[in-house]
């Protein structure tokens, strides 16, 4: 039994020590709230940008549960990551955490709600009694807002539909509803606008109900014990990024975003009293 | 004048009949599985379309790469999973096995303190193997992060206590003569199962572990839905995006890593007869486990693993939330995990029935063979697979479930039910047909009363098997225990995960005295009937 234990305790010494020992590289992560491949697609030109910015290798650490990201941030396992709202405000209460920059889309970021065409359904109250999507349990878009703001329209979801289903991520619902797999969903205005412009999704089969009001979303956050001065050459870098130069637009075109623009914990209050409200947050 | 009744076991018939359609009744609204939806027009034309995406599967050249790597990284994650599980369960069989106890093998008496300890030690590995190995995989994701880490652990922890306790009883089997006269002699534990246990043991250990190695597979391939990695994780995604061309890729991929595990493990107990074989296989068990390391090790450097960020996980589960809503929540959901666990196996009987009568080959060679493809291909696909798919068929909820629990066990308890029909005696069924009974007739009153007994055990232990799979299919979508459990993680409202964890726990208990009951029950009848 002791031998196992001192073996066990060598094996994790050794890991440790072996991942301590590498050079200086900034771990970057995102909640993936698209699909895995649409998230590194979107990161590369964004972390070519950033090493070269900070002279320092930028590392993208792909992760598919929300919730693994917020823990991996707040245990120091990767540097900066971009969080929703609600994963935002789960991570500073676990533990210290800087939020830096947001997309100036973000300060009055909205949600889309949608229904299978061929359901005859034109609007939130056609979807009584219907089979109902979110996106992430832990999405901020996806779920957390939309539930507040059906809940003020006196909608309790988990009554009011006949069945509600979390479907992982933005796009994903989107292809649950044109399948008919549930009747209506919800989810991120700007993961819905990206799909339309891309032709990806099919008006025959998916149509738009209804928008939300606007709320703060999404921001790129380190962690707290990261160098101040990292931190803001860091900050300085998203700030820089200019529209009009034609290899800055792509990146920001990628991101959804027309600019970066600072942000503080402060512009997340609503949410974290929303996320009381709707009872995701004691 | 009454003429002799044609039955005259009708009326106790019925009635057992009518008792288990009186427990049926109460789970359709409870799991809201309605068969006809199955057929209704729009379910089949979302599932019709996804099938149809099926062809052809995925072959570009990026994501058959992937494909390999992930299923090269679910090999290793389950052969580094079963070492760990090993030097985990090995210890705890040593220290806790009863046929090593002196005072078990000779008059002495028991030390308090010893039995004690042992005591202790097997509420652990009641603990171990108590709480299925994807739940551990699901904590392990969100206390060490993403990647193929998780699911080593989970597996070395939950398989560690099942190996623990499963090796202590195979000790515990094996004739003690030769113990027995060592241990009076003076010998130690270490001795007396060095000299006296191992060398007649031996095979069994090797061969059972050798099974796990398989289960480890099926299980390390559907760790992936909760992102501990490997084949699971791309299918995840894939049937999320309903991309139905990968889907079927990594399907093919993963029958074919089970088919060829089935191979590896025939050849090994092969090896295993002859003293040079079992050195072979040895050696080969030491290279494969060493080489799965090497190659997850880069993974994991990533990932790092800190301990102290582990305990400070661990704590932030206690104290359990024991509010009445909560507790009602879990009653709720215990209940629906329940009805789905009947329904599934009730109808996965009547399925597995239906399909060990051409499997038995009752109807011929070529029926045969296809009856017996279909039921590996049902068993071949893990319950929690099947979850995830089935959502497709019948919606998120508890019907998915009930679909899935139904479809893998029909496979399994098929295979089984062909097996009894071809050992069963044939006599009574061609006595009864010679004297002139349609086929039917002599089938239910020649052969059926033969192979009854040992059906209703195997469906029952199945059962059992079942609610302990129902308890998790939630995390897939599909209702009960395990869909609040994923939800309470995802909130990071751990002391709500806690209490779930308790309930599946404590369910898995009841549910053991209960089965260990019935089945003494079955056991006293049978013999009363003999």
């Amino acid at each position: 039994m002791k031998a196992i234990k001192f073996a066990m305790a060598g094996a994790l010494l050794a890991v440790s020590v072996l991942a301590s020992a590498e050079e200086a590289v900034l771990k970057v992560s995102a909640i993936p709230d698209e699909a895995p491949t649409e998230l590194q697609r979107k990161f590369a030109p964004l972390g070519a940008y950033l090493e070269k910015e900070l002279g320092m290798k930028v590392q993208f650490v792909p992760v598919t549960d929300y919730a693994a990201v917020v823990t991996a941030l707040t245990s120091d396992k990767i540097d900066m990551a971009w969080l929703g709202g609600f994963t935002f405000v789960q991570a500073s209460q676990r533990g210290k955490v800087v939020p830096l920059v947001q997309r100036e889309e973000d300060s009055k970021f909205t949600s889309k709600y949608i229904a299978n065409a061929e359901a005859g359904i034109n609007s939130l109250k056609d979807l009584k009694g219907k089979s109902f999507a979110f996106g992430s349990a832990s999405s901020t878009s996806g779920h957390l807002m939309p539930r507040y703001f059906l809940q003020k329209q006196g909608i309790k979801p988990e009554t009011f539909f006949k069945n509600v289903a979390y479907s992982g991520a933005h796009d994903a619902t989107v292809a649950w509803v044109a399948s008919g797999k549930v009747e209506g969903g919800v989810l991120n205005a700007s993961v819905w606008d990206k799909l339309v412009e891309a032709g990806k999704v099919d008006p025959a089969k998916v149509k738009l109900i209804g928008t939300t009001p606007a709320y703060y979303d999404y921001n790129w956050t380190v962690r707290g014990n990261l160098d101040a001065k990292l931190q803001q050459k860091i900050t300085k870098a998203f700030l820089k990024l200019d529209p009009k130069n034609p290899e800055q637009q792509a990146i920001l075109e990628l991101q959804r975003a027309s600019k970066f623009i600072p942000t503080k914990a402060a512009n997340y209050k609503g949410i974290e009293s929303a996320a009381k409200e709707a009872g995701l947050l004691k | 004048m009454l003429s002799h009744p044609r039955d005259p076991a009708l009326l106790p018939r019925l009635l057992w009949g009518a008792l288990l359609l009186a427990l049926l009744v109460p789970t359709l609204p409870l799991t809201g599985f309605n068969p006809l939806q199955l057929f209704d027009a729009a379910t089949l034309k979302t599932l019709a379309g996804f099938v149809a995406g099926f062809l052809p599967p995925a072959s570009n050249a990026v994501f058959l790469g992937e494909v390999m790597r992930a299923g090269v990284t679910t090999l290793a994650a389950a052969t580094a999973g079963l070492a760990l599980a090993m030097l985990v369960g090995l210890p705890l069989a040593f220290a806790t096995s009863r046929a090593l106890d002196r005072h078990a093998l000779t008059a002495a008496a028991p030390s308090r303190l010893a039995e004690a300890g042992k005591s202790l030690l097997r509420g652990v590995m009641v603990l171990l193997r108590g709480v299925p190995e994807i739940v551990w995989a699901l904590l392990f994701v969100r206390a060490v992060g993403l990647g193929s880490l998780p699911a080593v652990l989970a597996l070395g922890l939950a398989y560690g206590g099942m190996l623990g306790k499963v090796y202590a009883e195979i000790l515990e089997s094996q004739p003690r003569a030769l113990a027995r006269a060592l241990s009076a002699a003076g010998a130690g534990r270490t001795q007396v199962l060095g000299y006296g246990l191992l060398p007649q043991a031996l095979p069994e250990l090797v061969s059972y572990s050798v099974y796990r190695w398989e289960c480890a597979i099926r299980a390390s391939a559907v760790m992936g839905f909760v992102g501990a990695g490997g084949i699971g994780q791309l299918l995840d995604t894939s049937i999320k995006m309903m991309n139905g061309g990968e889907v079927s890729t990594l399907l093919l991929v993963f029958l074919l890593i089970v088919v060829g595990t089935e191979g590896v493990s025939r050849l090994s107990r092969r090896l295993l007869e002859s003293r040079q074989g079992g050195a072979v296989l040895a050696g080969a068990a030491v290279l494969a486990a060493l080489a799965s390391v090497a190659w997850l090790l880069p993974a994991w450097r990533e990932a790092g693993f800190d301990g102290a960020s582990l305990l400070h996980f661990g704590r932030e589960f206690l104290p359990p939330d024991a509010s009445p809503t909560l507790l009602a929540d879990i009653g709720r959901g215990a209940l629906e995990t329940l009805a789905m666990a009947f329904l599934g196996t009730v109808l996965a009987f009547a399925g597995a029935a239906l399909l060990a009568l051409p499997a038995s080959g009752r109807f011929g060679q070529s029926v045969k063979t296809l009856a017996r493809l279909l039921l590996n291909l049902l068993r071949g696909i893990p319950d929690l697979l099947w979850a995830s798919l089935a959502v497709l068929a019948v919606g998120l909820g508890p019907a998915a479930g009930v679909l899935a629990l139904a479809l893998h066990t029909s496979g399994v308890l098929g295979r089984l039910f062909a097996e009894t029909l071809e050992n069963a005696p044939p006599a009574p069924e061609q006595a009864l047909r010679v004297l002139g009974a349609g086929r039917l007739t002599a089938f239910c009153y020649g052969l059926l009363p033969e192979v009854w007994a040992q059906w209703l055990a195997y469906a029952l232990y199945r059962g059992e098997n079942n609610i302990r799979a129902a308890a998790v299919l939630g995390i897939v979508g599909a209702g009960g225990l395990g869909q609040q459990l994923y939800l309470a993680l995802s909130l990071f409202q751990l002391p709500t995960a806690a209490s779930l964890i308790l309930a599946m726990l404590l369910l898995s208990w009841l549910l053991e005295q209960l089965s260990r009951l019935l089945r003494q029950q079955l056991e006293a009848a049978a013999g009363h009937a003999a």
